[in-house]
């Protein structure tokens, strides 16, 4: 152990003596990132967002229901929605096509629940090939869910007598006594908003199927979802680059020296591989951060993304490991390495994102690396556990591990 | 102190040590000469532990040197390839090679400094080793083989391709050692570096010891003989055709090329004999040179080539 920690720490210490080749490709995915944001994030005028296409179902057709309907028919709410009442059926169909952001679902039943102070589910269904519009209309939902919320309870006293006229004829209601009630509510509403939970409205969020992308992102949401992809792909290089040095000692001599001392072969394949690992994770942090603090990227619960970090660059390492048993020489090394994972990063979606690609692209790409990095950073984006992404890279990092240890011992054992 | 029995050892169909003993002293300088092939590098790469598959015994203090790895840390080996980290320093250098050894941190830092006072770099141990000329690099590359301090020490052409100043430094570095009572393999293609600096010279060619011993009893075994070496122009196989009837125990032909030959002769007055027999065979001879016998002369009647073949 303390000869692998030596190696391993050795090797750092080179490579920060030499850093140019890493801190070139830690650049390059950043300036490219940064690139592509500029390029193909849409430009409004004075960068505004273009009107977002809601549509809105109303199951319910109650007081309610209408005063959350007619939320959208403000003169600021058209700017930033453009509005399609519609049924469920037509909506969900339309939803399929890609023809909206989101569909707003307001149930059967939505008013007189919430006069009778029951919890209510409002349905948000977002297109998921839009990356950003969507979460507008899920956050606008919110915060009409938590006005209507704070106005029921602020108002409850008022909102029974409301709800008793709801059951009258309309020629039995006593007009008189309703601006009395009127008059007690406009006072509360100043301080309503401070006793606002719990919430009587909740959100559901709800994610079609749907085909039919249609991109509309700004540049700082193009960088979340451009840089993960980046990172991954230079990863690749990065960690290829460093465990370049089995094969460099042994040509170098470096390698019959070490195995006259009394160094063991495992030793020398534990400190390679877990100087890819280490090093490797550094440098995908270090882009990360640099992505957080230049492009502003949200990238989800950190814990999550460490943990996704971790595993990708193990694999990355296990998988060069591997590599540099396989191949005869650095020439070699340096010939298929390349190529390998660039047709990672394209099947795998770091060049492009996977819902352009063709289906056999798709499927390819299910082995890459790339690819399971890219949709468990999307998920933690989102706030969820990137369970499948972990397994897969663990699993397949171990199988690979298992592979190249005894075929490193083979070369190393001079 | 090292016992070496019978060793053999084989690429395919060549043969590199062919049933190879040796035994070595405490505090003994072998110098192990021989033609490209005769199989050095291969004992060398042997008795360092990085060369497999072969037959023999090789005991080091009475115990397998290859049974017990802690007896690594009781050789030193000087590669012929310069093994070390280019971009790093020549003390991170000596730190880290002289770390993969069974040596405590302290110990070895102290030792590192002082190594680098013996090979002359102390003044230069933070400079990165990238900015080394080839003698500075080569006199680290023996550090870095002393730095444990080995009680064998095996260095494989130690002196290639460095300047008169830095093999001078070396060599001195080596007889140093083995003064201190390290005993030291050093195989080489320089006669002169064998001649000031072993007390014991072993031949070899073909995988075997064709002679060992001290310098004076190497040449005891040309005999106290003139050499002669003719340079001219005649084939290689005319030159021995009109020697044959003249050659026996006073005149020996040691070695033969097209155009240049050498002889061992009893005394000079052989020589006009010898002039006669190529002038009668219409022979030309353009140089003559008459030496007293030394190592050349030896490796070349048991070998019968130079060492630059």
């Amino acid at each position: 152990m303390r000869r692998l920690l030596l190696i391993l720490g050795n090797d750092v210490r080179r490579h920060l003596k030499a850093p140019w080749a890493i801190v070139i490709f830690m650049i390059i995915p950043i300036a490219m990132t940064g690139l592509i944001g500029i390029i193909f994030a849409p430009r409004t005028e004075g960068n505004e967002l273009p009107p977002i296409p809601v549509l809105l179902v109303d199951n319910d057709k109650g007081l309610a229901s209408k005063l959350l309907v007619s939320s959208f028919d403000v003169d600021q709410m058209k700017k930033m929605f453009q509005v399609t009442v519609t049924d469920e059926a037509d909506g969900r169909a339309r939803m399929g096509k890609g023809k909206a952001s989101a569909m707003v679902v307001i149930p059967n039943g939505f008013t007189l629940d919430l006069l009778d102070a029951k919890p209510v589910t409002l349905l948000v269904v977002k297109n998921p090939s839009e990356q950003f519009l969507p979460d507008v209309v899920e956050e606008f939902m919110n915060t009409m869910a938590v006005m209507l919320s704070g106005a029921v309870q602020a108002f409850s006293d008022e909102v029974k007598g409301i709800r008793a006229m709801l059951d009258l004829e309309l020629d039995t209601i006593p007009w008189e006594t309703l601006g009395p009630e009127f008059g007690k509510a406009q006072k509360k509403v100043v301080a309503a908003s401070k006793y606002l939970n719990p919430l009587l409205i909740g959100l559901k969020e709800e994610e079609t199927k749907a085909a039919g992308a249609r991109p509309q992102v700004t540049a700082a949401h193009l960088f979340a979802a451009v840089l993960p992809g980046m990172a991954v792909m230079f990863l690749l290089f990065i960690v290829q680059t460093l465990m370049r040095d089995l094969l460099s000692d042994r040509e170098d001599g470096k390698l019959r020296r070490m195995m006259t001392t009394p160094l063991r072969p495992l030793e020398l394949i534990g400190a390679r591989i877990a100087g890819g690992w280490v090093m490797g994770l550094a440098v995908l942090l270090v882009m990360v951060a640099f992505g957080t603090l230049v492009f502003r990227v949200g990238w989800g619960p950190f814990g999550y993304f460490l943990l996704l970090a971790v595993v990708a660059a193990f694999w990355t390492a296990a998988f060069f490991a591997l590599f540099h048993a396989l191949v005869r020489n650095r020439n070699q090394a340096g010939a298929l390495g390349a190529p390998i994972i660039l047709a990672f990063s394209l099947f795998g979606g770091s060049m492009l994102a996977p819902e352009m690609m063709p289906k056999a692209f798709r499927a390819v790409g299910v082995v890459t690396p790339n690819r399971w990095f890219i949709d468990g950073a999307a998920l933690i984006r989102d706030g969820r556990f990137p369970l499948a992404s972990l397994i897969v890279l663990l699993v397949s990092g171990l199988i690979l591990l298992a592979l190249a240890v005894p075929a490193l011992r083979r070369r190393v054992s001079v | 102190m090292l016992e070496i029995k019978n060793l053999t050892k084989s690429y395919g169909d060549v043969l590199a040590l062919d049933r190879f003993s040796l035994g070595l002293k405490k505090g003994e300088v072998l110098g192990l000469l021989g033609p490209n092939g005769a199989g050095k590098t291969t004992l060398i790469s042997i008795l360092a532990g990085t060369l497999r598959d072969f037959t023999g015994t090789v005991s080091f203090d009475g115990r397998n040197l290859f049974a017990d790895r802690s007896l690594k840390n009781r050789i030193g080996i000087v590669p012929q390839d310069m093994a070390f980290y280019d971009e790093l320093n020549a003390m991170d250098n000596l730190l880290f090679w002289g770390g993969l050894y069974d040596v405590p941190r302290a110990d070895l830092k102290r030792r590192a400094a002082e190594i680098l006072e013996l090979v002359e770099l102390a003044g230069r141990a933070k400079e990165p080793v990238k900015n080394f000329s080839g003698g500075m690099k080569r006199r680290l590359n023996t550090a870095i083989g002393l730095l444990h301090k080995p009680d064998l020490l095996l260095l494989d052409e130690p002196t290639v391709g460095i300047d008169v100043q830095a093999k001078v430094s070396i060599l001195e570095i080596i007889r140093g050692v083995g003064a201190a009572g390290t005993a030291v393999i050093f195989t080489t293609h320089q006669l002169a570096e064998v001649e000031t600096t072993c007390s014991r010279i072993a031949i070899m060619d073909h995988g075997r010891i064709l002679a060992q011993g001290t310098l004076d009893e190497l040449v005891r075994i040309v005999g106290e003989r003139d050499i002669v070496e003719i340079t001219g122009e005649f084939p290689a196989a005319s030159f021995s055709e009109a020697l044959r009837a003249i050659a026996g125990e006073r005149i020996e032909l040691l070695s033969v090329a097209d155009n240049l030959a050498s002889l061992a002769v009893g005394a000079t007055e052989e020589i006009p004999r010898i002039m006669d027999r190529l002038f009668q065979r219409k022979l030309a001879v353009t140089d003559l040179k008459i030496k007293t016998p030394g190592l050349e002369t030896v490796f070349l009647k048991l070998t019968g080539r130079s060492l630059r073949d």
